[in-house]
């Protein structure tokens, strides 16, 4: 057998409305597996729906910092063998202008989301043995940026949760990593581009000897790691950069 | 909002500009102290204080104070 297959396997994608969520759950169908998107967006995730190979798919609409939406989107999944946390959000706040709302808005998409769903997904038992748990996080979250306090922060706090899950879910062969990426050509570098400007992204772009990612870069290494391929990898992270890090 | 209140607001935020540094004309890259920092604080600024929303492509299409102003009123309305 295939130890790469993802046959006969359900796996749950957040943040599939666009980027690399989107682009994760058309290549996981493409994989054989069944897949359910979720995110906030109808008319982007229906439009992701009806881009996946297939059938026997499914979507939920969510917002996953609504404790509500979460437990219906719970409700309608039967078992999983992979989730793939591609929700979340980029905005640069300078220290001096961070309060509680921008608190609650950066850790609200990006840490609250993913934590409290694989929480009550885990406390509901829909996450079966052998399942893979991949995290979307961000070079930043050991090299930040100027304004990026809070952004960094949610992604470093999101490493340390999949470390735990790890550890805590060893006995199930229940395994947990993230992907740390840097810039990858999606809607939020659009976002991201326009709001430091685009000469100044295309200054960053020289710093990437591969220059930046495309959504189906990272989508290879999310297909990797749901599958028994990567059955001894738990706990850690994939630096997909480039080799921004390697050094220049 | 008028622009000398503006103005007085961009100083504050600007820990090295003396005050009465900055003019309606000011153009900022003539700042020696310009940096991709001051455009995260202005962008931070305005969206704090006045809920308007400017993006670095904003910053980049224009030059001096009185063009920022212009933006933030319009948009403030």
């Amino acid at each position: 057998m295939n130890p790469f297959s993802l046959a006969h396997k359900t796996i749950l994608v957040t943040g599939a409305s666009s980027g690399i969520g989107a682009e994760a759950a058309r290549m996981i169908s493409k994989s054989g597996a069944r897949v359910i998107i979720t995110a906030r967006n109808e008319e982007r995730l229906k439009a992701t729906f009806n881009s996946l190979e297939g059938s026997n798919h499914g979507y939920v609409l969510a917002d996953l910092t609504n404790e509500e939406d979460i437990k219906n989107l719970i409700d309608q999944i039967d078992h999983l063998d992979g989730v793939v946390h591609s929700s979340g959000i980029v905005r640069p706040f300078p220290i001096k202008f961070i309060g509680a709302k921008q608190i609650d808005e950066m850790y609200g998409a990006n840490y609250y989301g993913p934590v409290v769903l694989t929480s009550k997904l885990f406390r509901a038992k829909k996450i079966n043995a052998g399942a893979s748990l991949v995290f979307m996080s961000s070079i930043s979250s050991k090299f930040p940026h100027k304004g990026g306090a809070l952004y960094s922060g949610s992604k470093a706090a999101l490493n340390s949760f999949s470390k735990t899950i790890a550890l805590e879910y060893a006995p199930q062969k229940i395994r947990s990593n993230v992907i740390s990426a840097a810039m990858v050509r999606t809607p939020l570098f659009d976002e991201a581009e326009k709001a430091i400007s685009k000469e100044m992204m295309d200054k960053h772009g020289e710093d990437y000897p591969l220059g930046f990612g495309d959504p189906e870069d990272i989508g290879h290494a999310i297909l990797f790691l749901l599958s028994g391929g990567s059955r001894w990898i738990t706990g850690t992270e994939i630096v997909m950069d480039g080799g921004l890090s390697a050094g220049h | 909002m008028n622009i000398s209140e503006f103005i007085e607001k961009l100083e504050a935020e600007f820990d090295e500009l003396e005050p009465g540094t900055l003019k309606p004309d000011t153009n900022f890259r003539d700042l020696d102290e310009w940096s991709s920092m001051h455009a995260l604080i202005i962008i931070a600024l305005i969206d704090t204080d006045y809920d308007v929303t400017i993006t670095g492509d904003d910053l980049s299409s224009i030059e001096t104070v009185s063009e920022l102003y212009d933006i933030v009123a319009q948009r403030v309305a």
